[in-house]
């Protein structure tokens, strides 16, 4: 076995472990650690394809890139997300409170007639 | 190409001013900017299927003049043409909707709208999978970005719709990667004369649709669509049913109709169609059990993209061109519809101060307009002839009647339209109860009404143009 | 034989904490762990790039996906509640993908070993020669690398031949940006407005205020580094826009930086110039010159170091605000 073939296993098992992650954790954020892994199996397979010519694949780099700044574009928004929705779950802080009256009254139906 | 290109920019452009302009301008300039945006590239758009209409083929172009094998190839075939009218429309009806209306759009609907505008363009005319993956990528990000419009509420369904969707991306790429390790191409052309039916081939494909069936919400893939439809502001649901599941689609269609091999095609087209069918039943009485108007609508976009996967699943089976036009004439169809419930449903809930559908009891009486726009456009949801929905319906079924083989085929089909039937009716009925009325919170706000009802006139009106809607799809093919 | 083995060690021994990391990145048993390893995940995948030969990519690793990465994550740390203890699957759901899992590699380790149809074992080393019958992509790109104004060629693919993906990023970016604004509505009245240091943290580190005067500077003169040299030899605007986001991460967390508002005209059109650039560059193209981003050959290096040191600004502060934006610096 090569070195480049235990790369490709490596990237297939990272990204496997990732995806057993994703769908058995259920705390958003190790979920989202779970989808970042996927994304860095992803890339090893990618950066290991490149490696295949000597000089590197310059396209898979360039991809590779590509899809680290699109990964950290999302992570942090999901991030920011997840945070903005777990403090807002919680009953705890202040501005929850308003917060939570407010959605109260919007789901309330109209009265019976 | 170049009209295309334009109609492209344009919102693209419109968005980055906006961005720009930030704080500097009011609420209206912004909305005026980015309707007066989608009109013309709707009319740039129109030019540019003119091009291609009279030209009755394809437009290729490398970008950068590089040669093909290198560049990022754009395509724009009559279909492309007419998904990006499509979209420019779309984005018109819905822009002018949330201008008029008195329950308007936040702020920042008008730069993020121009923003889903560009990028479905762009999704529209790409003939490369990774560029395919990064306005993939751009769409979700945009959808989430839109649902977070909503405030707090929306946060959770919208947090798991990203995780979700970056999953979903990551599968298409590794499947993009590998299929760039076995063939050494990205280009779809390219790709298209060169694969072969092994398991890399196999794998690499069986991943993508994984991804892609996950983002266009087909079943068993769906469970994120009704809570963050549901969730998001009433005109984002719209453009999100209507046009954001679509892209996917799209993409899913390009794939297995272009890139597969042909026996791979023919293989998984029947597990489209069962899926298809599934979809069509599941989301159909998973629609009628909905307490919720936005969920029921929502719910009904699972449902309706069963067609459009049977559609297609059909259309790999048998290699007939009857089902690439059903499947196409659906997709508008279903827009215009799922568009014009929404903003209807929308309107009721702000009206009559309720989100539940029992809360639409005698609405014919208090909104009258807005509940003919939902029974309308839920008309041509159900196939109800002249609308675009039953147009498309009747091109899938045809050759489905035709043999007596096909007939558990067509059998789907109208048990779809019956349960369609069943849920749209629910409403209806409801709606006619004007014994135990129940009264509006506040005044109607009849521009808005008026504004929901007009996507359902427009895809009743589809039956007007269907023949030339028709040509267009049989002729440009691919 | 015996040599084959020895150099196959460190490849084996990062592959194996790698995977520990990786396991441990999910299921470690504080939500704190876990981020720490992930992080140091992110440094070992970071080595493992530099060892098959992609410097570009171990820097841009390093800088995005351990070290702002890293401030992302400590940072939520910081502001959410606790994990709740109850909601933890059986062991049966647990295992049964962990099966799968060991069965697909499996499967995937034989279809790569028996056919090798990606041409990835020794034998199979594919050398770029000139004058294939066919050529693949990377042999077109080494062919058209004269043509393309800069001598690096993951420059000439990211920023020339494949300039539409770059500009697409670019909007990714944006995007994320604007998304990120819309969780801070301007009517929440709860929220301070401030213009000095991050208003719920302690004081910040006196170390950290000590050493961030000394280091910021430092990855700025990097990052600007990265950017020149990038048309020829590994960097480019993307390496350089993380360096400099992480000077200003940095600085901010120390206290140093004061709010980048978004009111502010020249915040939004440091966040937007990269893009907006780039995309008059297009327009341009389309309409006066030979096509949509088809650079005019003499003008090719200029414009792409023209395009690359605005997008080098626009990432910086996008990432910037992406990681450290606070009410301050997004409310509308």
């Amino acid at each position: 076995m090569s070195s480049l073939q235990m790369y490709m296993l490596l990237g297939a098992l990272i990204f496997l472990l990732g995806l057993h992650g994703l769908l058995v954790l259920t705390d958003p954020i190790r979920r989202l650690i779970a989808v970042n892994l996927m994304g860095a199996g992803t890339f090893m397979i990618m950066v290991t394809l490149a490696r295949r010519t000597d000089p590197a694949d310059p396209v898979l780099h360039a991809l590779v890139v590509t899809g680290l700044v699109v990964a950290i574009s999302a992570t942090a928004f999901a991030l920011r997300l997840i945070t903005a929705n777990l403090i807002t779950e919680t009953p705890n802080l202040a501005e929850n409170n308003a917060a939570q009256s407010d959605t109260t009254l919007s789901q309330q139906g109209s009265p019976p007639t | 190409m170049t009209y295309a290109l334009i109609s492209l920019s344009i919102p693209l452009f419109c968005a980055l001013l906006l961005l720009l302009a930030g704080t500097y301008v009011s609420e209206r300039a912004l909305a005026i900017t980015t309707i007066t945006a989608s009109l013309l590239s709707l009319i740039i758009a129109w030019l540019a299927l003119q091009e291609v209409a009279t030209a009755n083929q394809s437009l290729l172009l490398n970008l950068g003049g590089w040669e093909s094998g290198l560049a990022i190839r754009l395509r724009l075939s009559p279909l492309s043409g007419l998904l990006l009218l499509f979209t420019a429309f779309m984005h018109l009806l819905i822009g002018l909707y949330a201008g008029l209306s008195r329950q308007g759009a936040v702020r920042d609907f008008w730069p993020l709208s121009s923003f889903l505008h560009g990028s479905l363009a762009a999704l529209w005319l790409s003939a490369d999978l990774f560029n395919l993956y990064i306005t993939l990528e751009l769409l979700g990000l945009t959808a989430v970005a839109m649902v977070a419009l909503a405030g707090k509420k929306a946060f959770r369904p919208a947090a798991n719709y990203l995780i979700l969707s970056l999953a979903a991306s990551l599968f298409y790429l590794l499947g993009v990667v590998l299929l760039y390790g076995r063939y050494n191409s990205l280009d779809i052309l390219i790709l298209a004369g060169e694969t072969q039916n092994d398991v890399i081939t196999r794998l690499a494909l069986l991943m993508m649709t994984a991804g892609l069936m996950l983002k266009a919400a087909l079943w068993p893939l769906h469970l994120w669509l009704p809570s963050a439809h549901t969730n998001a502001p009433t005109a984002v649901s719209a453009l999100l049913s209507g046009l954001v599941v679509k892209g996917p689609l799209f993409i899913l269609w390009l794939l297995w109709s272009e890139v597969a091999p042909l026996a791979l095609a023919r293989q998984i087209g029947p597990v489209f169609g069962v899926a298809g069918m599934i979809a069509l039943v599941a989301g159909g009485i998973s629609a009628m059990r909905s307490p919720y108007i936005k969920t029921l609508v929502a719910y009904s976009t699972v449902a309706q993209l069963g067609y459009a996967l049977m559609a297609l699943g059909l259309l790999l089976t048998w290699q007939l061109p009857q089902m690439h036009i059903a499947l196409w004439l659906f997709v508008i169809a279903h827009g215009l519809a799922k568009a014009s419930l929404f903003l209807a449903a929308g309107e009721m809930q702000t009206t009559l101060g309720t989100k539940r559908v029992s809360g639409l009891r005698g609405a014919t009486q208090t909104v009258p307009v807005a509940m003919f726009a939902f029974a309308v456009a839920g008309g041509s949801l159900i196939g109800l002839p002249p609308s675009g929905g039953f147009l498309a319906k009747w091109v899938l079924l045809e050759p489905l009647l035709s043999q007596p083989q096909n007939w558990p085929w067509a059998f789907g089909v109208l048990l779809g339209t019956l349960v369609s039937a069943a849920y749209i009716f629910r409403v209806v009925a409801l709606s006619f109860d004007r014994a135990r009325i129940n009264p509006p919170d506040t005044r109607p706000d009849r521009l808005g009404h008026w504004m929901a009802l007009l996507p359902a006139l427009m895809v009743w009106g589809m039956a007007l143009t269907g023949d030339w809607l028709i040509r267009l799809l049989a002729g440009g093919g691919v | 034989m015996s040599l084959m083995i020895v150099d196959f060690v460190p490849d084996l021994i990062l592959a194996f904490l790698v995977i520990c990391m990786a396991w441990g990145a999910m299921h470690a048993r504080s939500r704190h762990d876990a981020m720490a390893m992930f992080v140091a995940f992110g440094l070992v995948v970071a080595l493992i790039w530099a060892r098959l030969g992609a410097p570009d990519l171990a820097l841009a690793e390093a800088a995005i996906g351990a070290g702002l990465t890293g401030v992302l994550l400590l940072q939520a740390a910081r502001q959410i509640p606790a994990e709740p203890r109850t909601m933890k699957k059986t062991t049966v759901q647990f295992i049964l993908p962990l099966v799968f899992i060991v069965l697909a590699i499996a499967l995937f380790a034989s279809q790569l070993f028996s056919d090798d149809a990606l041409n990835i074992s020794e034998q199979a080393r594919i050398r770029p020669d000139v004058g294939l019958s066919a050529p693949s992509m990377s042999d077109r790109v080494h062919l058209a690398m004269p043509d393309s104004g800069v001598g690096h060629p993951v420059t000439a693919v990211l920023l020339n031949f494949r300039a539409w993906d770059t500009l697409l990023e670019l909007l990714v970016l944006l995007l994320a940006l604007s998304g990120l604004r819309q969780l801070y509505p301007s009517s929440q009245s709860a929220q301070k407005k401030s213009d000095g240091p991050l208003v719920r943290g302690p004081e910040p580190w006196p170390l950290l205020l000590a050493w961030s005067r000394f280091l910021a500077p430092l990855l700025i003169v990097m990052g600007g580094y990265l950017l020149w040299r990038g048309a020829d030899a590994p960097g480019g605007a993307f390496q350089a826009g993380a360096l400099l986001a992480a000077a200003a991460v940095v600085l901010r967390l120390a206290g140093l930086l004061p709010a980048l508002r978004w009111s502010s005209l020249t915040v939004r059109l440091a966040i937007n110039v990269g893009a907006l650039l780039f995309m008059t560059v297009a327009a341009l193209t389309l309409y006066f010159g030979a096509g949509w981003l088809h650079y005019p050959a003499a003008q090719a290096g200029i414009l792409i170091l023209g395009i690359e040191v605005f997008a080098t600004l626009s990432i910086a502060i996008t990432l910037t605000l992406l990681v450290i934006g606070e009410y301050e610096d997004l409310h509308t």
